[in-house]
């Protein structure tokens, strides 16, 4: 069965169309969304978290995302949106604590809460940043403490809005290692391509809403690129180059 | 931290009991002494510890859950919409028990107003939350001030209760305001660690598996619930809200397990002070309104959050 079955998808809030006739994603799978600005990337990624009503057209393992209350959506999977803040200053271990919500049974966070955010914090090496204020960091490292939140949530399927936007080279090649490493089911939009064509394996590109193509690496072409994009794309040494 | 602040709370106690008109040795009372201290100050000391406490506590719920640091009942104009109710409920004639009930539903209607003016596509402008906050106030003031006119026997003494202050206080009143504080309190407390989501984003608060909208709904209704009640005892008490909960923050931190518990405390501790400043300030037995205490002290507390938090606010 697939992990995420997406059918009749239609969504319409002004002039703007969101449609997806039938996807089907396979548990473990790394999904790379590709497009211009206002393509519907993020609009997708409300849909498919139920922040906006999608009307029955997306199921999670054949549950239909209506039917799972907010405690088993979260437990399925974890959102990463493009402005996450928190108001109030909260530490960074507090922060990435509070991932756990949805798994902590009691009043307050268990030892084993405290004990696997721990390791995450070091896994992911924030240890020098934990007991800072999580607003007094660089936007960079509140994208990094943001997505170990979103990691310690524990759900299989990982929804990333631009998960290296802020972040330096270093960072984000070491994010999407990492990712790449888990058995997490991954759907992020991307707009570094190149990152994107080294990293994930699966590639949705949309033009205007609609979905362009379903491609895998290898069929990811200049032609696609240019169409998606508007722009002339070559490649150089398996890099792709794009120039207007 | 936690001993400092129990200290602190008994030793104001202590002090509120002995201030007032005349200073009270507590070491050395006469009969009358004992009598006033008993019967009088009693009662009246801790009456405000409990409306501090219910105000406290609303203001550190109004801010988590407006996402607003300058948020109380008195700036999101809660506590005027409340005190409209009541002012009505009294000319009219209404039953004293009903005059809460009808505060708290001008209240919630009030508070419901300004968050739906400030809030768009789920995110709360808080500047726009304040400006409306402004306007509920004066619109609610200048309607309460038109029941004054309209309704002279009744509210002759309308104006001394809107600046908020204790000039009724039984043992039957402290007894409800106490319960209902304790009822609050338990139930906040249960839900401190879903509420600690709402200082999140929208988004990441909704897809961490908390029902953003359920529990706001019940955050409102029960913060209200204290505002209503305690302007219907004592009238507008500004800014108890506003300051505890950020001087509660400072010391324990943000995580609402103590962040209610120390605003509470803060709440009792920051009102029986100022009624007892209230008591004494004015030579010869005279009273001031305790409001007018709170609205000095909170308005410095609040231009120096506009002015400390001024980017932060402008950009949401």
């Amino acid at each position: 069965m697939a992990e995420i079955t997406i059918r009749d998808l239609h969504f319409k809030r002004g002039d703007f169309q969101l449609q997806l006739a039938a996807v089907k994603v396979a548990a473990g799978e790394k999904i790379a969304i590709l497009g211009e600005n206002g393509s519907g990337k993020s609009t997708l990624l409300q849909l498919l978290t139920g922040l906006l009503a999608s009307r029955n057209a997306i199921s999670y393992a054949g549950q239909r995302l209506e039917h799972l209350s907010m405690l088993q959506r979260a437990r399925c999977f974890s959102l990463l949106p493009q402005q996450a803040e928190v108001i109030f200053p909260f530490s960074v271990f507090e922060v990435i604590l509070l991932g756990r919500f949805a798994r902590m049974q009691g009043q307050s966070p268990a030892e084993a809460d405290q004990q696997a955010t721990r390791q995450l914090v070091q896994q992911l090496e924030l240890d020098d940043l934990a007991t800072r204020n999580f607003n007094q960091l660089s936007g960079g490292e509140q994208r990094r403490v943001m997505l170990a939140r979103v990691l310690n949530q524990q759900a299989r399927i990982l929804f990333l809005d631009e998960p290296n936007a802020s972040l330096d080279v270093r960072h984000s090649l070491e994010i999407f290692d990492y990712l790449r490493r888990q058995q997490h089911t991954l759907i992020a939009p991307v707009h570094d391509i190149n990152l994107a064509a080294q990293f994930f394996q699966r590639f949705w590109l949309f033009k205007q809403g609609h979905l362009l193509a379903d491609v895998s690496r290898s069929d990811l072409t200049c032609e696609l690129l240019s169409e998606t994009f508007n722009v002339k794309v070559s490649t150089v040494a398996d890099s792709f180059l794009f120039s207007r | 931290m936690k001993r400092l602040l129990t200290g602190l709370l008994t030793l104001s106690f202590v002090l509120a009991l002995c201030s007032g008109a005349t200073w009270l040795n507590p070491f050395n009372l006469s009969g009358i002494e004992r009598d006033i201290l008993l019967e009088l100050r009693l009662p009246r000391v801790l009456f405000s510890a409990v409306i501090g406490a219910m105000l406290a506590l609303s203001g550190s719920v109004y801010q988590l859950t407006l996402r607003n640091p300058l948020a109380d009942s008195f700036t999101t104009g809660t506590a005027s919409s409340a005190a409209l109710g009541a002012v009505l409920g009294i000319a009219c004639g209404l039953p004293v028990a009903l005059v809460p009930l009808l505060a708290l539903f001008t209240g919630l209607g009030g508070l419901l107003l300004v968050y739906r003016l400030s809030v768009k596509a789920g995110v709360i402008n808080p500047v726009t939350m304040i400006l409306a906050g402004v306007v509920v106030n004066i619109v609610a003031s200048a309607v309460i001030s038109f029941s004054k006119f309209y309704f002279e026997e009744s509210l002759s003494s309308i104006v001394f209760w809107l600046m908020g202050g204790f000039f009724v206080v039984d043992w039957p009143r402290l007894f409800i305001c106490a319960l209902l504080l304790f009822f609050c309190f338990i139930l906040l407390q249960r839900n401190a660690l879903q509420l600690n989501l709402l200082a999140f984003d929208e988004a990441s608060a909704r897809t961490m598996g908390v029902n953003v909208a359920r529990l706001r709904a019940l955050s409102f209704f029960l913060a209200t619930l204290l505002v209503a009640v305690a302007v219907s005892h004592t009238g507008i008490i500004g800014f108890v809200g506003l300051i505890t909960p950020h001087m509660a923050r400072s010391l324990y931190g943000s995580d609402m397990k103590h962040n209610l518990t120390a605003s509470t405390l803060l709440g009792a501790l920051l009102l029986m002070l100022a009624d007892a400043g209230a008591r004494s300030i004015i030579p010869g037995g005279a009273e001031l309104p305790v409001g007018i205490v709170t609205a000095l002290l909170g308005g410095v507390f609040f231009l120096y959050l506009l002015r400390t938090r001024r980017d932060r606010l402008w950009h949401g």
